[in-house]
C-alpha cells in the first residue's frame, strides 16, 4: 500500500505553487504507449493523484479502454524528485454518477473541488507565448497509485513503495 | 510521410534527454529517463541508458518495441511533441560504441535506437494531438517556425 510522502505532495503540485510538470504515460489495450506533459496536477489523500482534462485525446482514449497509467516528475526532475507513480486511473467526467468511487475517491468530491481547475489555479507562472487559450475541463483524472519506482540516476527502476 | 526532425526538435531531445515510455503487448505502460540522447539520422534518436535505466523498460520493449517520448526538464510545455516509433536495444556493434563514446558522464550499459514514425504536437489548445508526420518535412519546420523561434543550446 502507498503513502506519499511530504516531498511527493509537495511536487505534486502545479508548477506555480512550487509544485511540478509531470508526464502522464498511458497506454492502448493493445500496447501501443503514450506519454504528454501535464500542468494541472494535484493529490488527493495519500495514494491518489489528479490530472485535469482538458486537452486529453490519446491519453483519454487510451483510459477508456486501458486504466493502466505511469506518472513521472518532468521538471524539476533532479532537485529529488525523481519518481514514477504507477497504478489505475479513470478520468472522472461530468455525468458520471456522483456517487460513482474509484478506490475510495468519490467523483462529487473530486469535480467539486477540482471541476474549474484553471479557475482555483490560473496558470500565472506559463508564458504568454506558450499559455493555452480558454479551457474547457471535461473532467479529472485520478489515478490510484499502487506502486512507485525511482528514476534517479543510478537508482532508475529501484522500488520506492 | 518521411519524418525528418527539425532544428528546434533536435536542440530539445539533445539538450535535455527524454523520458520514455514503453507497454508490454497488454498495455501496462513503463516509463524511464535517458539523459543521453542524440539524433543519429533525420528519423531517428539514440539514446544512452544506465543499467537502471534500460532495465525498467526492456523486457516489454523485448516483446513490444513501440517507444512513445518526450523531452526531460521542460519547465513548461515548450518542447511541444511527443515522438513514437519502434526502438531496438544495442550492447555492442558501432552505433553501440559510437554513441557510448559521446555519453560522457553515463555508464552506458545499452543503446536505445528509435526510429521515428509518428510525431504529435503536444500543445496544449487546439493543437493538442494535432499529428505532425502527415506533412512534407518542410511544412513542419515552417509549421514550427510559426510558434516558437527558440533553438535551445544557441
Amino acid at each position: 500500500m502507498v503513502k506519499f510522502t511530504d516531498e511527493m505532495k509537495d511536487a505534486l503540485r502545479v508548477p506555480g505553487k512550487g509544485g511540478s510538470l509531470i508526464y502522464m504515460a498511458t497506454s492502448s489495450i493493445d500496447g501501443k504507449p503514450n506519454i504528454a506533459a501535464m500542468r494541472f496536477v494535484a493529490t488527493h489523500g495519500d495514494d491518489k493523484i489528479l490530472i485535469s482534462d482538458m486537452f486529453l485525446l490519446k491519453t483519454k482514449m487510451n483510459l477508456k479502454e486501458n486504466p493502466e497509467c505511469s506518472i513521472a516528475i518532468c521538471h524539476p526532475l533532479d532537485a529529488g524528485r525523481d519518481w514514477v507513480f504507477k497504478g489505475k486511473a479513470i478520468d472522472i467526467e461530468y455525468g458520471f454518477p456522483l456517487d460513482f468511487d474509484w478506490y475510495g475517491a468519490n467523483a462529487k468530491e473530486i469535480l467539486d473541488k477540482w471541476g474549474d481547475w484553471a479557475a482555483l489555479e490560473p496558470p500565472k507562472e506559463v508564458p504568454p507565448d506558450i499559455v493555452f487559450p480558454k479551457p474547457a475541463q471535461r473532467g479529472v483524472v485520478v489515478l490510484h497509485v499502487e506502486e512507485i519506482y525511482s528514476i534517479e540516476k543510478g537508482k532508475t527502476g529501484e522500488r520506492i513503495q | 510521410m518521411a519524418i525528418v526532425l527539425t532544428e528546434r526538435m533536435k536542440g530539445w531531445i539533445e539538450l535535455m534527454g527524454c523520458h520514455l515510455c514503453v507497454a508490454t503487448p497488454g498495455g501496462v505502460p513503463w516509463v524511464t529517463v535517458s539523459r543521453f540522447a542524440r539524433v543519429t539520422n533525420p528519423d531517428q534518436v539514440s539514446f544512452a541508458m544506465e543499467k537502471g535505466e534500460i532495465g525498467v523498460i526492456e523486457d516489454a520493449l523485448l516483446k513490444n518495441p513501440w517507444v512513445a517520448f518526450g523531452v526531460s526538464k521542460q519547465g513548461g510545455i515548450r518542447a511541444a511533441f511527443q515522438f513514437k516509433g519502434k526502438g531496438k536495444i544495442l550492447r555492442s556493434g558501432a552505433e553501440f560504441d559510437n554513441v557510448k563514446k559521446m555519453a560522457t558522464g553515463v555508464a552506458t550499459d545499452a543503446v536505445l535506437v528509435v526510429d521515428l514514425t509518428e510525431l504529435y504536437c503536444t500543445k496544449p489548445g487546439a493543437e493538442a494531438g494535432q499529428r505532425l508526420d502527415i506533412m512534407p518535412p518542410a511544412e513542419v519546420d515552417a509549421w514550427e517556425k510559426a510558434r516558437w523561434t527558440d533553438i535551445p543550446g544557441k
